[in-house]
């Protein structure tokens, strides 16, 4: 049934197949041009650095999290991680120079995630259970570290940090080209890299994966780690555009990441998902967002229209497939 | 065509169906009558399961027509097909593990009609059932703790449970001994006097012998033809099933064995399994056929070797080194290869593409230390493969799940020949396969064994493991109960082996 349905959806020819196949980002330009229409201040400069501004620290953890869906995990820790290591680099940037706190944020960031990767790829345990304790954890020491109230960039370090932050090179928002750059590494990783290549291969079939000589535990260890390094990217990100670290920060950011994996067609049991794709999720998740803001929608209705997008987004992708 | 009085009481006509870009049915005809007993035969990968899928309603038909008491029916899914008296019992088994033995027979009728349901008397009900087809079953037992046997029984009272016009089953014998087949039978005959009719699948000619009516042969998706049985033989059955002489399945062997064993295992002992004490030699140009019955231990030994299974105790000596293998990924370190007889769950990626199903295993020769993979040489290196394996597929990029068995097959085998494997363990190389296909790689087989390789072979299929084999070792409860020469080779001998007897002298 499934066959003939999409048979008979490409049959007009080439450009129904288009829009099936790049659905994704066949939504994101007609929002677009949708949000252009509606709004006379959707297509001004300012605006659109903005909306990038607003998406990028998300944007560098949906990343992570498309690495680790296509192993076949989750990663619930991205957004409580956000905070405690917004937190931690707050504090960091008042105490050392500039650069050893950028590093030590990434590691610390990258030991947390291996502390969920160890218990998924050497403990068995379920992704979901493990890294659902990393959340609360990190929550929590988030608040501990901080003493519940936000830390604020004190030295000029921090200041260099805001600035870089707040500003844009060529037109566009430092904090975007970093998220971009990531994106363009981790393509160019899925695709021609051994990495991207076995994390794809243990999503689509483990034990397939173990029989071939994989070193399935260690990829699994990674992807967490990994992720857990692009949440302390994010963190330093988000803190820096504010000027301060708080344990409020990255509430909930874990599922808009994982709606952003979702939406650019990646498959929750692993094995199909793509970065551009996941890009075009984490900019149409910002697009509705900031046109609801444009047209003066109150945010819970925004939360309405998310959800029905997802849905949407999802269906579509029934028509492709394979 | 017809009124609604129909000698039949069920007619397929003219059943096409594809999946993806492979056609897996053309044109297949088959009609039973009430109270016969229809054999479908053919090969593994002819089409009979997708056949009784479209009858039972799993898979829609691309094209023909279904006819069953003389009005055309078109099942969407198995229910609507059990609601119109098709019943089918599946080689695999699709029973819940954590009912009782009553409530997976009635599982169809949960959630129908009724709010409560009435536990007892479906319990009552399900031992009624169990007990007039003459098996002793618990029906309150949770199904987890049945044997394989009482499972099958299991699944007979349950498509037996509804009103059932049409009954098919699957292979139902494999797991079966004597007694019970016996007991099979019976239970059969007496549904064809009631007037039900039965389709039959089964790889044991003998069997279809002795019950059938009447047989059709199915062969690559086409049948050959429908007959009485009185009307046939085994060796014309036999010929309509491969479509030639069994002789020219096989490659000659004509490659010159080494003389220093390339992989020695010696008192080799599983941890978790019932493998033990198995020592043996494989050498270089060497095809070593391992044979036994189901669970005898062979599949579990490769595994063992392989390292995906942990060891007790025992040495592994290659090229006369002593290695050792934890894990997959130092048996494939030191160049040992594995292919699963399950090759949708442990053998191939099906979601993904052929190309990036076969560059799992290859990466060190196609990408730099970094890790960045050389396309290039990649395509190269893949098409190379598809073309020298013959995979039938448009291009590189199809993925492996929308292939024939038969492609599949040999996708699983290119991840290990494409590689200069050492020794490769092959369990089941043609399980699935079409006769094409098989002949394919089994020439494939000689070939990777002229190169110097250890093959052992794995397999259940009695001609196939004599006719590509050098030597056969056969496994009885865990170990190797006996060694057969070339000049050795018989059913017999295999199966005496198997079963723990001598040879007869």
């Amino acid at each position: 049934m499934a066959l003939t349905l999409k048979q008979q959806l490409s049959s007009p020819g080439g450009i129904l197949k288009f829009l099936v196949k790049y659905n994704t980002i066949f939504i994101f330009i007609v929002l677009v041009i949708f949000s252009a229409l509606i709004s006379d201040v959707f297509l001004t400069s300012v605006n659109l650095s903005n909306l990038l501004k607003q998406v990028s620290g998300l944007g560098i953890i949906s990343i992570g999290m498309l690495i680790v869906i296509l192993t076949g995990g989750i990663d619930l820790s991205v957004g409580s991680m956000v905070a405690l290591l917004a937190v931690i680099f707050a504090l960091l940037v008042n105490m050392v120079i500039l650069p050893v706190a950028i590093l030590l944020t990434i590691i610390i960031g990258f030991s947390l995630g291996s502390v969920s990767g160890y218990l998924v790829a050497y403990q068995k345990m379920a992704p979901f259970v493990a890294t659902l304790a990393l959340m609360t954890i990190a929550r929590g020491l988030g608040f501990i570290y901080s003493k519940g109230s936000p830390i604020t960039f004190k030295t000029p370090g921090g200041e260099f940090m805001s600035n870089f932050a707040n500003n844009s090179t060529l037109g566009i928002p430092n904090i975007a080209i970093v998220f971009f750059i990531i994106v363009i590494m981790t393509m160019v990783m899925l695709r021609y890299n051994v990495f991207g290549r076995l994390i794809i291969a243990i999503g689509s079939n483990e034990e397939a994966s173990r029989l071939s000589g994989i070193k399935v535990n260690k990829y699994k260890f990674l992807v967490y780690a990994i992720s857990g390094a692009l949440a302390a990217t994010a963190a330093i990100i988000v803190a820096s555009r504010t000027n301060l670290g708080s344990p409020n920060m990255g509430m909930a950011w874990e599922l808009d990441a994982i709606a952003a994996v979702v939406i650019g067609g990646a498959s929750l049991n692993g094995g199909r998902g793509t970065a551009i794709n996941t890009l075009m999720g984490v900019l149409i998740l910002g697009l509705i967002g900031n046109i609801l803001n444009l047209l003066n929608v109150p945010s819970y209705p925004q939360q309405v229209v998310k959800g029905v997008i997802i849905i949407f987004a999802v269906l579509l992708q029934r028509f492709e497939s394979k | 065509m017809k009124t609604s009085e129909s000698e039949y009481r069920v007619e397929m006509t003219g059943i096409s169906k594809c999946f993806g870009v492979v056609k897996v049915l053309e044109n297949v005809n088959i009609k039973v009558k009430p109270g016969e007993i229809h054999a479908l035969l053919g090969e593994n990968g002819a089409g009979k399961s997708t056949l009784i899928k479209i009858l039972s309603g799993v898979h829609p038909k691309d094209s023909g027509k279904i006819v069953l008491n003389g009005k055309e029916i078109n099942p969407k899914n198995p229910h609507e097909g059990q609601v119109l008296g098709i019943s089918v019992v599946y080689q695999e088994l699709s029973l819940v593990n954590d009912l009782s033995v009553a409530e997976n027979i009635y599982l169809h009728k949960l959630g129908s009609r009724k709010f409560w349901m009435n536990w007892k008397k479906i319990t009552q009900d399900a031992q009624e059932l169990i007990d007039s087809l003459g098996f002793k079953i618990d029906a309150s037992a949770k199904v987890r703790s049945l044997s394989i046997v009482q499972k099958q029984v299991v699944e007979i009272a349950k498509a037996l449970s509804e009103d059932t016009k049409v009954l098919v089953l699957d292979e139902p014998t494999t797991v079966f001994d004597p007694t019970d087949i016996k007991k099979l039978f019976e239970n059969l005959f007496k549904l064809k006097e009631k007037g039900i009719s039965i389709i039959y699948i089964s790889h044991h000619l003998d069997e279809i012998f002795k019950i059938a009516d009447s047989v059709t042969v199915l062969r690559d998706g086409v049948d050959t033809g429908s007959m009485a049985v009185s009307d046939t033989n085994k060796d014309g059955v036999i010929r309509l099933m491969i479509g030639r002489e069994l002789k020219d399945l096989f490659p000659v062997r004509d490659v010159k064995i080494g003389e220093v064993p390339i992989l020695e295992v010696k008192n080799l002992t599983a941890k978790n399994t019932l493998v033990h004490d198995v020592s043996f030699s494989v050498r270089p140009g060497e095809v070593l056929g391992i044979a036994g019955l189901g669970g005898s231990g062979r599949t579990e030994t490769a595994k063992l070797i392989f390292g995906a299974d942990k060891k007790k105790s025992g040495t592994l000596i290659l090229n006369g080194k002593e290695i050792k293998t934890k894990s997959p990924v130092d048996a494939a370190g030191h160049q040992i290869g594995f292919v699963s007889e399950d090759r949708k769950e442990e053998g191939v990626f099906l979601p993904l593409s052929i190309r990036r199903n076969i560059s799992v295993t290859n990466f060190d020769s196609i990408s730099s230390k970094l890790g960045f993979i050389n396309v290039d040489n990649e395509y190269k290196k893949v098409l190379g493969l598809i073309e020298k394996l013959n995979i039938k597929t448009p291009n590189s990029e199809i993925n492996v799940k929308n292939l024939s068995g038969g492609n599949q097959q040999k996708v699983a085998l290119a991840k290990w020949l494409s590689i200069d494997s050492k020794v490769i363990f092959i369990d089941e190389p043609t399980r699935g396969v079409d006769v094409g296909a098989k002949i394919e790689i089994y020439k494939l087989i000689n070939e990777v064994a002229k190169k110097g390789v250890g093959v052992v072979v794995i397999s259940s299929d009695m001609p196939e493991i004599m006719g590509i084999s050098d030597r056969i070792l056969v496994m009885h409860k865990g170990t190797f109960y006996g060694e057969l020469q070339k000049d050795q080779f018989s059913e017999e001998n295999i199966l005496r082996y198997s079963i723990g007897e001598p040879l007869k002298q």
